[in-house]
Protein backbone atom coordinates (compact mmCIF):
# COMPACT_ATOMS: atom_id res chain seq x y z
CA UNK A 1 0.00 0.00 0.00
CA UNK A 2 2.89 2.27 0.83
CA UNK A 3 4.18 1.75 -2.66
CA UNK A 4 0.81 2.54 -4.23
CA UNK A 5 0.72 5.80 -2.28
CA UNK A 6 4.20 6.66 -3.41
CA UNK A 7 3.29 5.99 -7.01
CA UNK A 8 0.24 8.17 -6.65
CA UNK A 9 2.30 10.99 -5.17
CA UNK A 10 4.98 10.80 -7.85
CA UNK A 11 2.22 10.58 -10.41
CA UNK A 12 0.72 13.76 -9.04
CA UNK A 13 4.06 15.50 -9.04
CA UNK A 14 4.66 14.33 -12.60
CA UNK A 15 1.30 15.59 -13.78
CA UNK A 16 1.90 18.92 -12.05
CA UNK A 17 5.26 19.22 -13.81
CA UNK A 18 3.64 18.25 -17.10
CA UNK A 19 0.92 20.81 -16.63
CA UNK A 20 3.51 23.46 -15.83
CA UNK A 21 5.46 22.62 -18.98
CA UNK A 22 2.31 22.56 -21.03
CA UNK A 23 1.28 25.95 -19.75
CA UNK A 24 4.66 27.69 -19.85
CA UNK A 25 6.47 25.54 -22.42
CA UNK A 26 6.56 28.15 -25.16
CA UNK A 27 7.77 30.92 -22.85
CA UNK A 28 10.47 28.73 -21.28
CA UNK A 29 11.61 27.79 -24.78
CA UNK A 30 11.67 31.46 -25.79
CA UNK A 31 13.83 32.37 -22.83
CA UNK A 32 16.26 29.52 -23.51
CA UNK A 33 16.51 30.37 -27.21
CA UNK A 34 17.09 34.04 -26.40
CA UNK A 35 19.84 33.17 -23.92
CA UNK A 36 21.59 30.89 -26.43
CA UNK A 37 21.26 33.51 -29.18
CA UNK A 38 22.71 36.12 -26.83
CA UNK A 39 25.68 33.90 -25.97
CA UNK A 40 26.34 32.95 -29.60
CA UNK A 41 26.04 36.52 -30.87
CA UNK A 42 28.38 37.92 -28.24
CA UNK A 43 30.93 35.18 -28.98
CA UNK A 44 30.62 35.43 -32.74
CA UNK A 45 30.79 39.22 -32.97
CA UNK A 46 33.46 39.36 -30.26
CA UNK A 47 31.52 42.04 -28.37
CA UNK A 48 33.64 43.47 -25.58
CA UNK A 49 32.43 42.53 -22.14
CA UNK A 50 32.19 46.17 -21.06
CA UNK A 51 29.66 46.71 -23.84
CA UNK A 52 27.54 43.61 -23.49
CA UNK A 53 28.61 40.67 -21.33
CA UNK A 54 27.61 37.17 -22.34
CA UNK A 55 25.27 35.13 -20.12
CA UNK A 56 28.24 32.91 -19.22
CA UNK A 57 30.20 35.86 -17.85
CA UNK A 58 27.16 37.06 -15.92
CA UNK A 59 26.69 33.63 -14.38
CA UNK A 60 30.39 33.61 -13.59
CA UNK A 61 30.02 36.56 -11.20
CA UNK A 62 28.02 34.25 -8.93
CA UNK A 63 30.03 31.05 -9.44
CA UNK A 64 33.65 32.14 -9.62
CA UNK A 65 34.65 32.19 -5.94
CA UNK A 66 36.99 35.15 -6.40
CA UNK A 67 34.39 37.30 -8.15
CA UNK A 68 31.60 36.23 -5.81
CA UNK A 69 33.73 37.11 -2.78
CA UNK A 70 34.59 40.48 -4.28
CA UNK A 71 30.97 41.34 -4.89
CA UNK A 72 29.80 40.21 -1.42
CA UNK A 73 26.49 39.13 -2.86
CA UNK A 74 24.83 38.03 0.38
CA UNK A 75 25.59 41.26 2.14
CA UNK A 76 24.06 43.36 -0.63
CA UNK A 77 21.13 41.06 -1.23
CA UNK A 78 20.43 41.05 2.50
CA UNK A 79 20.54 44.85 2.66
CA UNK A 80 18.18 45.30 -0.27
CA UNK A 81 15.82 42.57 0.86
CA UNK A 82 15.58 43.92 4.37
CA UNK A 83 15.00 47.40 3.00
CA UNK A 84 12.23 46.19 0.73
CA UNK A 85 10.59 43.95 3.34
CA UNK A 86 10.89 46.59 6.04
CA UNK A 87 9.26 49.29 3.94
CA UNK A 88 6.68 46.86 2.62
CA UNK A 89 5.67 45.73 6.12
CA UNK A 90 5.52 49.30 7.32
CA UNK A 91 3.43 50.25 4.30
CA UNK A 92 0.87 47.53 4.91
CA UNK A 93 0.58 48.02 8.67
CA UNK A 94 0.39 51.80 8.51
CA UNK A 95 -1.79 51.73 5.39
CA UNK A 96 -4.42 49.43 6.82
CA UNK A 97 -4.37 51.07 10.26
CA UNK A 98 -4.90 54.51 8.79
CA UNK A 99 -7.59 53.17 6.46
CA UNK A 100 -9.47 51.78 9.48
CA UNK A 101 -9.17 55.14 11.19
CA UNK A 102 -10.36 56.99 8.10
CA UNK A 103 -13.36 54.71 7.69
CA UNK A 104 -14.14 54.91 11.39
CA UNK A 105 -14.39 58.68 11.43
CA UNK A 106 -16.16 60.49 8.60
CA UNK A 107 -14.63 63.85 9.50
CA UNK A 108 -11.10 62.47 9.37
CA UNK A 109 -11.91 60.89 6.05
CA UNK A 110 -13.11 64.16 4.56
CA UNK A 111 -10.09 66.02 5.88
CA UNK A 112 -7.34 63.54 5.11
CA UNK A 113 -8.44 61.66 2.01
CA UNK A 114 -8.01 64.58 -0.44
CA UNK A 115 -4.50 65.12 0.90
CA UNK A 116 -3.65 61.45 0.44
CA UNK A 117 -4.99 61.51 -3.10
CA UNK A 118 -2.95 64.62 -3.83
CA UNK A 119 0.24 63.07 -2.50
CA UNK A 120 -0.46 59.88 -4.39
CA UNK A 121 -0.25 61.77 -7.65
CA UNK A 122 3.03 63.54 -6.84
CA UNK A 123 6.33 62.02 -8.02
CA UNK A 124 7.51 61.57 -4.45
CA UNK A 125 10.70 59.81 -5.45
CA UNK A 126 12.08 63.29 -6.12
CA UNK A 127 12.13 63.84 -2.36
CA UNK A 128 14.62 61.02 -1.79
CA UNK A 129 17.51 63.50 -1.41
CA UNK A 130 15.49 65.31 1.25
CA UNK A 131 15.34 62.12 3.31
CA UNK A 132 19.11 61.83 3.13
CA UNK A 133 19.28 65.35 4.47
CA UNK A 134 16.96 64.41 7.33
CA UNK A 135 18.05 60.91 8.19
CA UNK A 136 21.55 60.41 6.81
CA UNK A 137 22.88 57.27 5.16
CA UNK A 138 21.91 53.67 5.74
CA UNK A 139 19.15 51.12 5.55
CA UNK A 140 16.69 53.13 7.65
CA UNK A 141 16.51 56.17 5.33
CA UNK A 142 16.06 53.77 2.42
CA UNK A 143 13.14 52.16 4.20
CA UNK A 144 11.61 55.58 4.79
CA UNK A 145 12.08 56.61 1.14
CA UNK A 146 10.44 53.41 -0.06
CA UNK A 147 7.68 53.80 2.52
CA UNK A 148 6.96 57.34 1.34
CA UNK A 149 6.76 56.19 -2.26
CA UNK A 150 4.72 53.04 -1.65
CA UNK A 151 2.43 54.05 1.21
CA UNK A 152 -0.31 55.96 -0.59
CA UNK A 153 -1.76 53.31 -2.93
CA UNK A 154 -2.35 50.96 0.01
CA UNK A 155 -4.15 53.53 2.19
CA UNK A 156 -6.29 54.80 -0.63
CA UNK A 157 -7.21 51.33 -1.85
CA UNK A 158 -7.90 50.00 1.65
CA UNK A 159 -10.11 52.97 2.50
CA UNK A 160 -12.00 52.66 -0.77
CA UNK A 161 -12.52 48.96 -0.15
CA UNK A 162 -13.76 49.44 3.39
CA UNK A 163 -16.28 51.99 2.19
CA UNK A 164 -17.41 50.00 -0.84
CA UNK A 165 -19.59 47.81 1.32
CA UNK A 166 -23.11 47.07 0.21
CA UNK A 167 -25.40 49.48 2.08
CA UNK A 168 -28.07 46.82 2.49
CA UNK A 169 -25.58 44.56 4.21
CA UNK A 170 -24.66 47.33 6.64
CA UNK A 171 -28.33 48.02 7.32
CA UNK A 172 -28.95 44.38 8.02
CA UNK A 173 -26.05 44.08 10.42
CA UNK A 174 -26.98 47.31 12.16
CA UNK A 175 -30.48 45.98 12.53
CA UNK A 176 -28.97 42.92 14.20
CA UNK A 177 -27.23 45.22 16.68
CA UNK A 178 -23.69 44.62 15.50
CA UNK A 179 -21.04 46.79 17.09
CA UNK A 180 -18.79 49.03 15.04
CA UNK A 181 -15.86 46.71 15.75
CA UNK A 182 -17.82 43.71 14.54
CA UNK A 183 -18.77 45.53 11.37
CA UNK A 184 -15.09 46.14 10.74
CA UNK A 185 -13.89 42.65 11.49
CA UNK A 186 -16.66 40.73 9.76
CA UNK A 187 -17.67 42.97 6.89
CA UNK A 188 -15.49 45.94 6.10
CA UNK A 189 -12.05 44.34 6.31
CA UNK A 190 -12.93 41.14 4.39
CA UNK A 191 -14.65 43.30 1.79
CA UNK A 192 -11.60 45.50 1.42
CA UNK A 193 -9.14 42.63 0.97
CA UNK A 194 -9.29 42.55 -2.85
CA UNK A 195 -8.72 46.31 -2.89
CA UNK A 196 -5.90 46.05 -0.39
CA UNK A 197 -4.16 43.39 -2.44
CA UNK A 198 -4.49 45.49 -5.58
CA UNK A 199 -2.83 48.33 -3.65
CA UNK A 200 -0.19 45.96 -2.30
CA UNK A 201 0.75 44.86 -5.81
CA UNK A 202 1.31 48.46 -6.86
CA UNK A 203 3.22 49.32 -3.74
CA UNK A 204 5.40 46.19 -3.88
CA UNK A 205 6.99 47.46 -7.09
CA UNK A 206 7.29 50.93 -5.62
CA UNK A 207 9.02 49.59 -2.50
CA UNK A 208 11.72 48.04 -4.66
CA UNK A 209 12.11 51.22 -6.70
CA UNK A 210 12.25 53.35 -3.56
CA UNK A 211 14.90 51.21 -1.91
CA UNK A 212 16.94 51.07 -5.11
CA UNK A 213 16.87 54.82 -5.62
CA UNK A 214 17.83 55.32 -2.00
CA UNK A 215 20.76 52.98 -2.50
CA UNK A 216 21.72 54.73 -5.73
CA UNK A 217 21.86 58.14 -4.17
CA UNK A 218 23.61 57.34 -0.94
CA UNK A 219 24.36 54.02 0.62
CA UNK A 220 27.24 51.68 1.20
CA UNK A 221 25.17 48.53 0.91
CA UNK A 222 22.56 46.93 -1.24
CA UNK A 223 22.17 46.04 -4.88
CA UNK A 224 21.62 49.67 -5.84
CA UNK A 225 24.99 50.53 -4.31
CA UNK A 226 26.60 47.53 -6.03
CA UNK A 227 25.19 48.68 -9.36
CA UNK A 228 26.63 52.16 -8.90
CA UNK A 229 29.92 50.75 -7.67
CA UNK A 230 30.18 48.41 -10.66
CA UNK A 231 29.26 51.32 -12.92
CA UNK A 232 32.28 53.24 -11.66
CA UNK A 233 34.52 50.33 -12.69
CA UNK A 234 32.55 49.64 -15.91
CA UNK A 235 32.06 46.13 -14.55
CA UNK A 236 29.19 45.16 -16.85
CA UNK A 237 28.90 41.47 -15.86
CA UNK A 238 28.28 42.44 -12.24
CA UNK A 239 25.69 45.02 -13.26
CA UNK A 240 23.78 42.51 -15.33
CA UNK A 241 24.08 40.00 -12.51
CA UNK A 242 22.47 42.60 -10.22
CA UNK A 243 19.57 42.85 -12.67
CA UNK A 244 19.21 39.06 -12.62
CA UNK A 245 19.14 39.03 -8.82
CA UNK A 246 16.63 41.88 -8.79
CA UNK A 247 14.42 40.01 -11.27
CA UNK A 248 14.54 36.86 -9.15
CA UNK A 249 13.79 38.86 -6.00
CA UNK A 250 10.94 40.65 -7.78
CA UNK A 251 9.38 37.48 -9.15
CA UNK A 252 9.57 35.65 -5.82
CA UNK A 253 8.24 38.72 -4.02
CA UNK A 254 5.21 38.75 -6.32
CA UNK A 255 4.86 34.99 -6.02
CA UNK A 256 4.70 35.23 -2.25
CA UNK A 257 2.12 38.01 -2.45
CA UNK A 258 -0.07 35.90 -4.77
CA UNK A 259 0.28 32.96 -2.42
CA UNK A 260 -0.74 35.04 0.59
CA UNK A 261 -3.64 36.42 -1.42
CA UNK A 262 -4.85 32.88 -2.06
CA UNK A 263 -4.53 31.94 1.59
CA UNK A 264 -6.21 35.08 2.92
CA UNK A 265 -9.07 35.16 0.43
CA UNK A 266 -9.75 31.51 -0.43
CA UNK A 267 -13.27 32.36 -1.56
CA UNK A 268 -11.96 34.33 -4.53
CA UNK A 269 -10.02 31.34 -5.83
CA UNK A 270 -12.67 28.65 -5.72
CA UNK A 271 -13.04 26.86 -9.07
CA UNK A 272 -16.13 28.92 -9.87
CA UNK A 273 -14.10 32.14 -9.69
CA UNK A 274 -10.88 30.74 -11.07
CA UNK A 275 -11.21 32.76 -14.24
CA UNK A 276 -10.82 36.08 -12.45
CA UNK B 1 -34.73 52.08 7.83
CA UNK B 2 -35.84 55.47 6.59
CA UNK B 3 -32.39 56.89 7.24
CA UNK B 4 -30.86 54.22 5.11
CA UNK B 5 -33.03 55.16 2.15
CA UNK B 6 -32.12 58.83 2.33
CA UNK B 7 -28.43 57.91 2.52
CA UNK B 8 -28.78 55.96 -0.69
CA UNK B 9 -30.50 58.76 -2.52
CA UNK B 10 -27.98 61.31 -1.37
CA UNK B 11 -25.13 59.68 -3.25
CA UNK B 12 -25.42 61.45 -6.60
CA UNK B 13 -25.88 65.20 -6.11
CA UNK B 14 -23.01 65.81 -3.68
CA UNK B 15 -20.35 66.13 -6.38
CA UNK B 16 -19.66 69.87 -6.42
CA UNK B 17 -19.77 70.37 -2.68
CA UNK B 18 -17.55 67.34 -2.26
CA UNK B 19 -15.03 68.78 -4.65
CA UNK B 20 -15.01 72.10 -2.79
CA UNK B 21 -14.55 70.21 0.45
CA UNK B 22 -11.55 68.36 -0.96
CA UNK B 23 -9.93 71.57 -2.14
CA UNK B 24 -10.59 73.07 1.28
CA UNK B 25 -8.95 70.12 3.01
CA UNK B 26 -5.83 70.35 0.85
CA UNK B 27 -5.67 74.10 1.39
CA UNK B 28 -5.99 73.57 5.15
CA UNK B 29 -3.16 71.05 5.07
CA UNK B 30 -0.76 73.49 3.44
CA UNK B 31 -1.91 76.25 5.79
CA UNK B 32 -1.13 74.05 8.81
CA UNK B 33 2.23 73.13 7.33
CA UNK B 34 3.08 76.80 6.77
CA UNK B 35 1.94 77.75 10.26
CA UNK B 36 3.82 74.93 12.02
CA UNK B 37 7.10 75.67 10.26
CA UNK B 38 6.79 79.38 10.93
CA UNK B 39 5.70 79.14 14.56
CA UNK B 40 8.25 76.46 15.46
CA UNK B 41 10.79 78.54 13.53
CA UNK B 42 12.25 75.53 11.72
CA UNK B 43 15.36 76.23 9.69
CA UNK B 44 15.01 76.18 5.90
CA UNK B 45 17.90 73.75 5.75
CA UNK B 46 15.53 71.20 7.28
CA UNK B 47 12.14 71.85 5.73
CA UNK B 48 10.75 74.64 3.65
CA UNK B 49 7.37 76.34 3.93
CA UNK B 50 5.06 75.95 0.94
CA UNK B 51 5.06 79.71 0.42
CA UNK B 52 8.84 79.86 0.35
CA UNK B 53 8.94 77.06 -2.23
CA UNK B 54 6.52 78.94 -4.47
CA UNK B 55 8.44 82.15 -3.96
CA UNK B 56 11.63 80.43 -5.02
CA UNK B 57 9.88 79.26 -8.13
CA UNK B 58 8.37 82.60 -9.09
CA UNK B 59 10.86 85.25 -8.01
CA UNK B 60 14.59 85.60 -8.49
CA UNK B 61 16.46 84.81 -5.29
CA UNK B 62 19.30 87.04 -4.12
CA UNK B 63 21.66 84.24 -3.07
CA UNK B 64 21.29 81.69 -5.85
CA UNK B 65 20.12 81.33 -9.43
CA UNK B 66 18.26 78.13 -10.11
CA UNK B 67 17.81 78.64 -13.89
CA UNK B 68 14.21 77.53 -13.65
CA UNK B 69 13.37 78.17 -17.26
CA UNK B 70 16.18 76.01 -18.58
CA UNK B 71 15.76 73.20 -16.05
CA UNK B 72 12.00 73.04 -16.41
CA UNK B 73 12.18 72.93 -20.18
CA UNK B 74 14.81 70.16 -20.06
CA UNK B 75 12.64 68.01 -17.80
CA UNK B 76 9.53 68.81 -19.81
CA UNK B 77 11.30 67.81 -23.03
CA UNK B 78 12.58 64.52 -21.60
CA UNK B 79 9.24 63.69 -20.04
CA UNK B 80 7.13 64.45 -23.09
CA UNK B 81 9.39 62.52 -25.45
CA UNK B 82 9.74 59.56 -23.09
CA UNK B 83 6.01 59.45 -22.60
CA UNK B 84 5.27 59.74 -26.32
CA UNK B 85 7.64 56.90 -27.16
CA UNK B 86 5.92 54.76 -24.55
CA UNK B 87 2.44 55.74 -25.65
CA UNK B 88 3.08 55.01 -29.32
CA UNK B 89 5.58 52.15 -29.02
CA UNK B 90 3.91 50.45 -26.09
CA UNK B 91 0.48 50.53 -27.69
CA UNK B 92 1.78 49.29 -31.05
CA UNK B 93 3.76 46.43 -29.55
CA UNK B 94 0.85 45.60 -27.26
CA UNK B 95 -1.37 45.36 -30.35
CA UNK B 96 1.25 43.25 -32.13
CA UNK B 97 1.37 40.86 -29.19
CA UNK B 98 -2.37 40.81 -28.77
CA UNK B 99 -2.80 40.07 -32.48
CA UNK B 100 -1.99 36.40 -32.24
CA UNK B 101 -2.41 33.96 -29.41
CA UNK B 102 0.90 32.20 -30.14
CA UNK B 103 2.98 35.35 -30.02
CA UNK B 104 1.18 36.31 -26.86
CA UNK B 105 1.97 32.97 -25.24
CA UNK B 106 5.62 33.18 -26.24
CA UNK B 107 6.33 36.80 -25.44
CA UNK B 108 3.93 37.77 -22.67
CA UNK B 109 5.74 35.94 -19.85
CA UNK B 110 8.95 37.64 -20.97
CA UNK B 111 7.28 41.01 -20.69
CA UNK B 112 5.83 40.14 -17.32
CA UNK B 113 9.29 39.08 -16.19
CA UNK B 114 10.85 42.31 -17.45
CA UNK B 115 8.06 44.15 -15.74
CA UNK B 116 9.09 42.65 -12.42
CA UNK B 117 12.62 44.05 -12.76
CA UNK B 118 12.53 47.57 -11.39
CA UNK B 119 13.42 49.47 -14.56
CA UNK B 120 15.32 52.15 -12.69
CA UNK B 121 17.95 49.47 -12.03
CA UNK B 122 18.86 49.63 -15.72
CA UNK B 123 19.73 53.31 -15.40
CA UNK B 124 23.40 52.73 -14.43
CA UNK B 125 23.87 50.39 -17.41
CA UNK B 126 22.34 52.97 -19.73
CA UNK B 127 24.74 55.53 -18.29
CA UNK B 128 27.66 53.37 -19.39
CA UNK B 129 26.20 52.77 -22.83
CA UNK B 130 25.07 56.30 -23.60
CA UNK B 131 26.67 58.63 -21.09
CA UNK B 132 24.48 61.06 -19.19
CA UNK B 133 22.16 63.57 -20.78
CA UNK B 134 18.84 64.08 -22.45
CA UNK B 135 18.82 60.87 -24.48
CA UNK B 136 19.60 58.67 -21.49
CA UNK B 137 16.85 60.22 -19.37
CA UNK B 138 14.34 59.88 -22.19
CA UNK B 139 15.26 56.22 -22.50
CA UNK B 140 14.95 55.66 -18.75
CA UNK B 141 11.52 57.32 -18.78
CA UNK B 142 10.55 55.16 -21.74
CA UNK B 143 11.73 51.92 -20.13
CA UNK B 144 10.14 52.74 -16.79
CA UNK B 145 6.72 53.01 -18.40
CA UNK B 146 6.96 50.81 -21.49
CA UNK B 147 6.17 47.38 -20.07
CA UNK B 148 3.00 48.30 -18.16
CA UNK B 149 1.75 49.94 -21.35
CA UNK B 150 2.37 46.82 -23.45
CA UNK B 151 0.82 44.54 -20.85
CA UNK B 152 -2.25 46.75 -20.46
CA UNK B 153 -2.81 47.03 -24.19
CA UNK B 154 -2.57 43.33 -24.90
CA UNK B 155 -4.68 42.52 -21.84
CA UNK B 156 -7.29 44.88 -23.25
CA UNK B 157 -7.21 43.18 -26.63
CA UNK B 158 -7.59 39.82 -24.94
CA UNK B 159 -10.55 41.05 -22.88
CA UNK B 160 -13.05 40.87 -25.75
CA UNK B 161 -15.97 38.58 -25.15
CA UNK B 162 -15.59 35.33 -27.04
CA UNK B 163 -19.26 35.31 -28.03
CA UNK B 164 -18.83 38.63 -29.80
CA UNK B 165 -15.84 37.33 -31.72
CA UNK B 166 -17.76 34.19 -32.66
CA UNK B 167 -20.63 36.29 -33.91
CA UNK B 168 -18.38 38.39 -36.12
CA UNK B 169 -16.63 35.31 -37.44
CA UNK B 170 -20.03 33.87 -38.23
CA UNK B 171 -20.85 37.05 -40.15
CA UNK B 172 -17.62 36.62 -42.13
CA UNK B 173 -15.85 39.62 -40.60
CA UNK B 174 -12.24 39.90 -41.71
CA UNK B 175 -9.42 40.04 -39.20
CA UNK B 176 -9.04 43.77 -39.82
CA UNK B 177 -12.71 44.40 -39.30
CA UNK B 178 -12.72 42.40 -36.11
CA UNK B 179 -9.76 44.42 -34.94
CA UNK B 180 -11.07 47.90 -35.79
CA UNK B 181 -14.69 47.42 -34.89
CA UNK B 182 -14.50 45.12 -31.92
CA UNK B 183 -11.15 44.43 -30.37
CA UNK B 184 -9.70 47.94 -30.43
CA UNK B 185 -12.80 49.70 -29.04
CA UNK B 186 -13.04 47.22 -26.21
CA UNK B 187 -9.31 47.57 -25.51
CA UNK B 188 -9.49 51.37 -25.32
CA UNK B 189 -10.34 51.56 -21.59
CA UNK B 190 -7.30 49.39 -20.86
CA UNK B 191 -5.09 51.46 -23.14
CA UNK B 192 -6.13 54.70 -21.51
CA UNK B 193 -5.73 53.38 -17.98
CA UNK B 194 -2.27 52.21 -19.08
CA UNK B 195 -1.49 55.68 -20.41
CA UNK B 196 -2.57 57.24 -17.14
CA UNK B 197 -0.29 54.92 -15.17
CA UNK B 198 2.50 55.75 -17.60
CA UNK B 199 2.28 59.50 -16.98
CA UNK B 200 3.35 58.86 -13.39
CA UNK B 201 5.93 56.24 -14.31
CA UNK B 202 7.64 58.31 -16.96
CA UNK B 203 7.88 61.36 -14.70
CA UNK B 204 9.49 59.04 -12.17
CA UNK B 205 11.89 57.67 -14.78
CA UNK B 206 13.01 61.14 -15.83
CA UNK B 207 13.52 62.19 -12.23
CA UNK B 208 15.54 59.11 -11.33
CA UNK B 209 17.72 59.66 -14.38
CA UNK B 210 18.28 63.26 -13.39
CA UNK B 211 18.94 62.36 -9.77
CA UNK B 212 21.61 59.82 -10.66
CA UNK B 213 23.48 61.74 -13.32
CA UNK B 214 22.73 64.89 -15.24
CA UNK B 215 23.76 68.50 -15.50
CA UNK B 216 20.34 70.03 -15.95
CA UNK B 217 16.68 69.42 -15.22
CA UNK B 218 14.57 69.53 -12.08
CA UNK B 219 16.14 66.39 -10.62
CA UNK B 220 19.51 68.06 -10.97
CA UNK B 221 18.17 71.08 -9.10
CA UNK B 222 17.08 68.76 -6.28
CA UNK B 223 20.45 67.03 -5.98
CA UNK B 224 22.23 70.36 -6.06
CA UNK B 225 19.88 71.80 -3.44
CA UNK B 226 20.55 68.81 -1.20
CA UNK B 227 24.28 69.49 -1.34
CA UNK B 228 23.61 73.14 -0.43
CA UNK B 229 21.14 72.14 2.33
CA UNK B 230 18.65 74.40 0.62
CA UNK B 231 15.18 72.84 0.84
CA UNK B 232 12.89 75.43 -0.85
CA UNK B 233 14.11 74.69 -4.39
CA UNK B 234 13.62 70.99 -3.69
CA UNK B 235 9.95 71.52 -2.95
CA UNK B 236 9.69 74.01 -5.81
CA UNK B 237 11.02 71.33 -8.18
CA UNK B 238 8.57 68.84 -6.74
CA UNK B 239 5.72 71.27 -7.43
CA UNK B 240 6.86 71.69 -11.03
CA UNK B 241 7.22 67.93 -11.53
CA UNK B 242 3.74 67.36 -10.16
CA UNK B 243 2.37 69.98 -12.53
CA UNK B 244 4.04 68.25 -15.47
CA UNK B 245 2.58 64.90 -14.46
CA UNK B 246 -0.89 66.35 -13.88
CA UNK B 247 -0.79 68.22 -17.17
CA UNK B 248 -0.05 65.04 -19.10
CA UNK B 249 -2.71 63.18 -17.10
CA UNK B 250 -5.21 65.88 -18.04
CA UNK B 251 -4.29 65.63 -21.72
CA UNK B 252 -4.69 61.85 -21.62
CA UNK B 253 -8.10 62.24 -19.92
CA UNK B 254 -9.26 64.70 -22.59
CA UNK B 255 -8.11 62.42 -25.39
CA UNK B 256 -9.85 59.55 -23.63
CA UNK B 257 -13.14 61.46 -23.67
CA UNK B 258 -12.73 62.26 -27.35
CA UNK B 259 -11.71 58.73 -28.28
CA UNK B 260 -14.47 56.92 -26.46
CA UNK B 261 -17.38 59.28 -25.88
CA UNK B 262 -19.70 56.37 -25.18
CA UNK B 263 -18.01 55.69 -21.85
CA UNK B 264 -18.82 59.18 -20.55
CA UNK B 265 -22.43 59.40 -21.65
CA UNK B 266 -23.80 59.10 -18.13
CA UNK B 267 -21.67 61.88 -16.78
CA UNK B 268 -22.76 64.52 -19.26
CA UNK B 269 -26.44 64.18 -18.49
Amino acid sequence: MGKAKQVRVTGRVQSAVLRFIQKNGISILTVIILLIAWQVLVDALKIKKYILPSPKLILNTFIDPRLAAKNKWWRHIFATTSGVLGSFGLTIVAGVAIAVFLTWSKTANRLVMPILVLFNSIPKIALAPLFLLWLGYGVFPNIMIAFMVAFFPVVINATTGMQAVDDDLLDLVRYLNASKLQIFLKIRIPNSLPYIFAGIRTSATMCVVGVLVGEFIASKRGLGYLLRDAQAFIDMPTMFACLVVLAILGVSFFGIISLVERIVMPWRFTPANAGE
Amino acid sequence: MKAAITVKNKKKPRRLSQRLQSIGAVFLFFLVWEAVVRIANINEAFISTPSSAIAHLLFAQPDANYHWQKNISVTLYEFVLGFLFTAVGGTLIGILIGWSKTIQKAVMPLFVMFNSIPMVAIAPILLIWMGYGLKTNILIAFLASFFPMVINTSAGLASVEDDLLDLVRYLNGSKWQTFWKIRLPSALPYIFSGLKICTTLSVMGVIVGELIASDSGLGYVIVNAQLMMDTPPMFASLIMMSLLGWGMFLIVSIVERLAMPWAFKDEIQ
